[in-house]
């Protein structure tokens, strides 16, 4: 979408047309005619099972129970074709979401429903509601508790809420969306993407803008194209605020696009409203000189992580040239929006000005650096405003460094860990081909040989949140309370939404699997098939239409099957099944290792022991208590009615724990 | 056959405990005669520390009353403690200064056990967090494919028998510094060490061995060797050690999140488990916005760093510390000018500490420019780079840790070791 089609604003207008969330939520289209998928398992010798199983597993969060079946009777090709279509109805998300409030909310009333603690405290400082010097007197424990309540008091009263409610929301709806949605194929890219574009949490500008960034930026386009994505991002404000760009000015020295609009129009000098020295500020600051100056920080991750890659073949010049580029592009503070809107009507009747909005993006031509630039070889012209970014995004996006960087990472994510040159550069070339298409990429992927290998199957490592998720789903649990279910993703390494890197969690098996992180993943299965995740309820009998087993070897072999659809499972039954045949075998273990069992001590005890000694950061660590704790160890309160563990959740544990189901 | 009841009487707990009886054997006596000094009683420890987000090295510690740093830096540069401004830095008597908010270090740069290494950093000019991270953590600047981190390969060139335990991360994720052949630990939180299940521990033991038995025979390398080594540590701390764990010498952490891993670093140091190199991070050091000075952003990222540290020292008091020795990293530096947002973006040069009882302490190691002026800048903007971080970790390592071989510890660098310890 081109930077002219959409701004020098009417803003009267825009604002009538504004959709709730600000965005320009059009869904491009699963409705263009696509040639039909030919996906071919076959040739690979796999089994119409297998593949289906493969398909859900790399395509989706894993099967369903009985979906491994479904996928085989509706044909996979016409599965593949409907998930890149994407516009499945999705009743069951919808119930998941009606009691998730902010979800609803367009992205500035978000930001104000939620505000940042901070924020609070200094307005209802500025409010009288607390003492100035409120903090000061923190040594008081007592002094402390009533600023506390006052100020909750106050906030309540301004119809805030606590942002911990906030991000709550936001993880609930990604784990109820991946656990639920029809649509499989575009959560799991709308997951890669947030990745790809990462914004983190643990960001405290940023964070109130997250959900927002997810639903109006990422989602809407999660199968879409790259250029849309890019024009997305980087307009939201959780990037603008995330990498800096929202405050990156011209330099002090140099001209901005509204001063020399000036230069090019002196008969407006004459109407005095707007004159050279007091630009209208739009924003609310005027754009002081003292605080101008060019921040690097988009400009750099734009070009080395979301598209040319590192070894893209640019240079520190080339991100200096970005950076100017994109001076100007900020935000409207919510905060001040009526009064930043009237600021901008004003320079709209006074013709412009260069000034450009969009939901929240701001341009501002008193910001933005008008001279000449060159990016990448390609010169950018002097004199211009917002579209020296605008072509900087239609020039990266095209650039053959941004598909082999989005081929060499879509392949990772859904072949293996170390995909084929062959398989980057077929992908690359599609990327080229199709001008960025996400669903020309994905129909490359799962049309490619290699995607069906045998050596492909079972060969990527479950992240955290696809092994919870695909637990949730295999198991066909319900999720009453998504929380602790969040927690333990954290805990076992991947803590949603606050990598605090602007390189996303890197996508390989070295970066999941380690000692610690390994136990946590047998545990969650242990503690997830014995009922002690909370809030997630499941039914194991019902799953086999309410039969219970009538053997330890039967509730193995059967729950296994339901488990690990579609996989060779004979050893790992070969493993476990003598235990059946020689139930003594166990007694002369035991009996052979008896300090084992004694070392690990009566656990309640335990537990109690491990509460008193750990220090308060550590069971602090919950979310919305600051992002940069969310990945710490966290204790993850179990449910409180703690039954022992039935034979058959002990089973179901060990295969949920097991080596077979941490792979996909 | 048996029958439903018999299923739900017996079931579970046996089916997991088979097939692991010689190996679970030998393996307990093994970490047994480890736990006691078999392996070699006691071990050096390296300890890191890795501010992430690139420290602002001319902030921690400034040259003092430098009209140049003035000039550049209007609302970032800090006086001298002399002066008695209110934005005044410690005066270290050498020309520099250090921030307040590394008070609680002070103490032991009077006593001789803290260096600090001034114009340090990577040849190599990115300024990008994850390529600095990524070089520094490999240990081999510019080059993207090599394999292992340079911790890592400290760990192999020990030359001497090693505990699971011999490498710890205190972090979810196994840092790129402890990546390579030789097995780590990462772990957020110890307590959380082993197969649990709260209300049914006993369950929980056997599933354990259900587990270690599967995870020996999958066809998955990774995962077989990560669980290997899981079990083996497993046997090696207690939970009653970490339960009991109580900071010596009245010593409080920061509740801090570094605050939390070097508690428990220190826990590690004293169980005797065979630790040799540890791994911590401390991050919101990526200041571009709003940096501060004696107060804000920078000053509670020093406070935490400095009290952790000083914690750490103190928990270990006199009959550890002479095991230990400690630095801290970061990728880059920052500009020297500040940015347009009360900030710095990303630069060249930075500095870090050394602390322990053989280090060359009260000195500024390294080579400070003559002044902050763009000529004697790096790109004109940057603290140059005049130590190599390997020059640093060669040192450290090779003396602390007794590691001879500097060519396979740092491949490609033909550099040489800064002095900063006493034989």
């Amino acid at each position: 979408m081109k930077a002219a089609t959409l701004i020098v604003i009417a803003l009267a207008a825009a604002a009538l047309c504004l959709p709730p969330g600000g965005g320009v939520a059009v869904l491009s289209a699963g409705t263009e005619r696509q040639p039909s998928v030919h996906l071919p398992w076959k040739a690979a010798g796999l089994t119409e099972r297998e593949a289906a199983a493969h398909l859900l597993n790399r395509f989706a969060y894993g099967p369903r129970p009985g979906q491994v079946d479904e996928v085989v009777k509706m044909g996979l090709d016409r599965w593949f074709e409907r998930q890149l279509a994407g516009n499945l109805p999705d009743p069951r998300v919808t119930a998941d979401l009606r009691p998730l409030p902010a979800l609803a909310l367009p992205s500035a009333d978000i930001v104000r429903t939620y505000p940042n603690p901070g924020e609070v405290l200094r307005e209802a400082k500025k409010a009288g509601a607390v003492p100035q010097d409120a903090e000061k007197k923190s040594e008081d424990p007592e002094q402390r508790k009533q600023t506390r309540q006052a100020v909750l008091r106050w906030a309540a009263q301004q119809g805030y809420h606590p942002q911990k409610e906030l991000l709550d929301q936001l993880t609930a709806q990604k784990l109820y969306r991946a656990v639920d949605s029809e649509n499989q194929l575009a959560e799991v890219m709308a997951d890669f993407w947030l990745n790809h574009f990462n914004v983190s949490l643990t960001d405290n500008k940023a964070r109130p803008w997250l959900l927002s960034y997810e639903r109006d930026a990422i989602r809407p386009h999660a199968l879409g194209r790259m250029r849309e994505l890019l024009e997305a991002t980087a307009r939201h404000p959780a990037m603008l605020l995330y990498l800096d760009n929202a405050q990156s000015t011209a330099a002090a020295n140099a001209t901005t696009t509204i001063e020399d609009e000036m230069e090019r129009r002196p008969m407006r000098r004459g109407r005095g409203r707007f004159g050279v020295q007091r630009p209208p500020a739009a924003g609310l600051q005027p754009a002081a000189k003292k605080q101008r100056g060019v921040n690097e920080n988009y400009a750099r991750e734009l070009m080395e992580l979301h598209t040319l890659g590192v070894d893209g073949g640019y240079t520190q010049a080339d991100v200096i040239q970005v950076a100017r580029a994109f001076t100007g592009w900020t935000i409207i503070p919510p905060a001040r929006r009526e009064e930043a809107e009237r600021r901008l009507a004003r320079a709209q009747r006074a013709g412009g000005l260069g000034f450009a909005t969009q939901g929240d993006f701001l341009f501002r031509a008193d910001m933005h650096d008008a001279g000449a630039k060159v990016v990448l070889g390609k010169h950018l012209p002097a004199g211009r405003g917002m579209e020296d970014g605008e072509d900087v995004l239609d020039l990266l996006a095209a650039h053959p460094s941004t598909a082999r960087h989005l081929a060499t990472k879509l392949a990772v994510r859904f072949v293996s860990d170390q995909p084929s040159k062959a398989l980057v550069d077929h992908l690359s070339t599609v990327y080229l081909q199709s001008g960025g298409d996400v669903r020309a990429m994905l129909r490359a992927i799962a049309e490619s040989p290699e995607f069906w290998s045998r050596q492909t199957v079972g060969a990527k490592i479950k992240s955290p949140f696809e092994l919870a998720v695909s637990a949730i789903r295999s198991t066909g649990a319900h999720v009453d309370d998504p929380q602790a279910a969040v927690q333990w993703i954290s805990h076992m390494g991947e803590p949603l939404y606050a990598y605090q890197a602007p390189t996303g969690y890197p996508d390989r098996a070295e970066a999941w699997v380690n000692t610690g992180s390994l136990l946590n993943r047998m545990n969650f299965g242990l503690q997830f098939a014995s009922g002690r995740v909370d809030g997630v309820g499941l039914d194991l009998p019902a799953l086999h239409g309410g039969k219970e087993p009538e053997s330890r070897q039967e509730a193995l072999t059967v729950y296994a099957n339901l488990l690990l659809p579609g996989r060779n499972l004979d050893p790992v039954l070969k493993q476990l099944t003598p235990m059946v045949t020689d139930p003594g075998l166990a007694q002369k273990i035991d009996d052979a290792a008896p300090r084992r069992e004694a070392a690990d001590g009566d656990d309640d005890t335990m537990m109690m022991n491990e509460g008193a000694a750990r220090p308060r950061a550590a069971r602090l660590a919950k979310a919305g208590q600051g992002g940069a704790r969310k990945g710490m160890g966290n204790q993850i309160r179990p449910p409180r009615d703690l039954h022992p563990p039935t034979p058959l959740e002990q089973v179901v544990g060990v295969i949920l724990g097991s080596p077979e189901f941490q792979r996909r | 056959m048996y029958s439903r009841r018999m299923f739900l009487k017996t079931g579970g707990i046996a089916l997991f405990t088979l097939g692991v009886g010689p190996r679970f054997l030998t393996r307990a006596a093994a970490a047994a005669q480890a736990a006691t000094g078999g392996a070699g009683a006691r071990r050096k420890v390296l300890v890191t520390i890795f501010q992430r987000g690139a420290m602002d090295g001319l902030m921690a510690v400034p040259t003092l009353d430098d009209a140049a740093l003035r000039g550049v830096r209007p609302h970032l540069a800090m006086t001298a403690a002399k002066s008695g401004g209110e934005e005044a830095a410690i005066d270290l008597g050498t020309g520099f200064g250090l921030h307040p908010g590394f008070n609680a270090l002070l103490p032991f740069w009077k006593e001789s056990r803290l260096a600090i290494v001034h114009a340090v950093g990577s040849p190599d000019p990115t300024r990008s967090h994850f390529d600095a991270q990524d070089y520094m953590e490999t240990g081999t600047p510019g080059r993207k494919g090599t394999p292992s981190g340079w911790l890592n390969r400290a760990v192999g060139l020990l030359g001497h028998d090693a505990t699971p335990f011999r490498a710890v991360a205190m972090t979810a994720a196994m840092p790129r510094s402890l990546y390579g052949d030789q097995p780590a630990i990462a772990v957020t939180d110890l307590a959380d060490f082993r197969v649990r299940l709260p209300g049914a521990q006993n369950v929980a033991a056997a599933a354990g061995q259900g587990f270690e038995a599967l995870y020996q025979q999958t066809s998955q390398g990774l995962l077989r060797d990560t669980a290997s080594e899981t079990f083996q540590a497993l046997d090696m701390l207690k939970p009653e050690q970490i339960a009991r764990y109580r900071p010596a010498n009245g010593t409080v952490y920061p509740e801090s999140p570094l605050g939390h891993s070097m508690r428990q670093i220190a826990l590690l140091v004293k169980a005797g488990v065979g630790l040799e190199v540890a791994f911590a991070e401390s991050g919101g050091w990526d200041t571009h916005a709003q940096q501060g000075t004696v107060n804000g952003t920078f000053a509670r990222q020093a406070k935490d760093l400095a009290g952790s540290i000083e914690a750490f020292w103190t928990d270990l008091g006199p009959d550890y510390q002479d095991d230990v020795l400690l630095t801290t990293m970061t990728e880059f530096g920052r500009t020297v000018r500040e940015n347009g947002s009360g900030g710095t973006d990303h630069g060249h040069g930075s500095c870090l500490f050394v602390l322990g009882n053989k280090v060359d302490g009260g000195k500024v190691h390294g080579t400070f420019p003559k002044g902050l002026d763009s000529a004697a800048l790096y790109e004109g903007r940057d603290l140059p780079v005049t130590t190599d971080f390997r020059a640093v970790f060669c040192e450290l390592a090779g003396k602390h840790l007794a590691i001879r071989d500097d060519a396979r510890l740092f491949p490609g660098w033909t550099g040489h070791r800064l002095p900063l310890l006493h034989a």
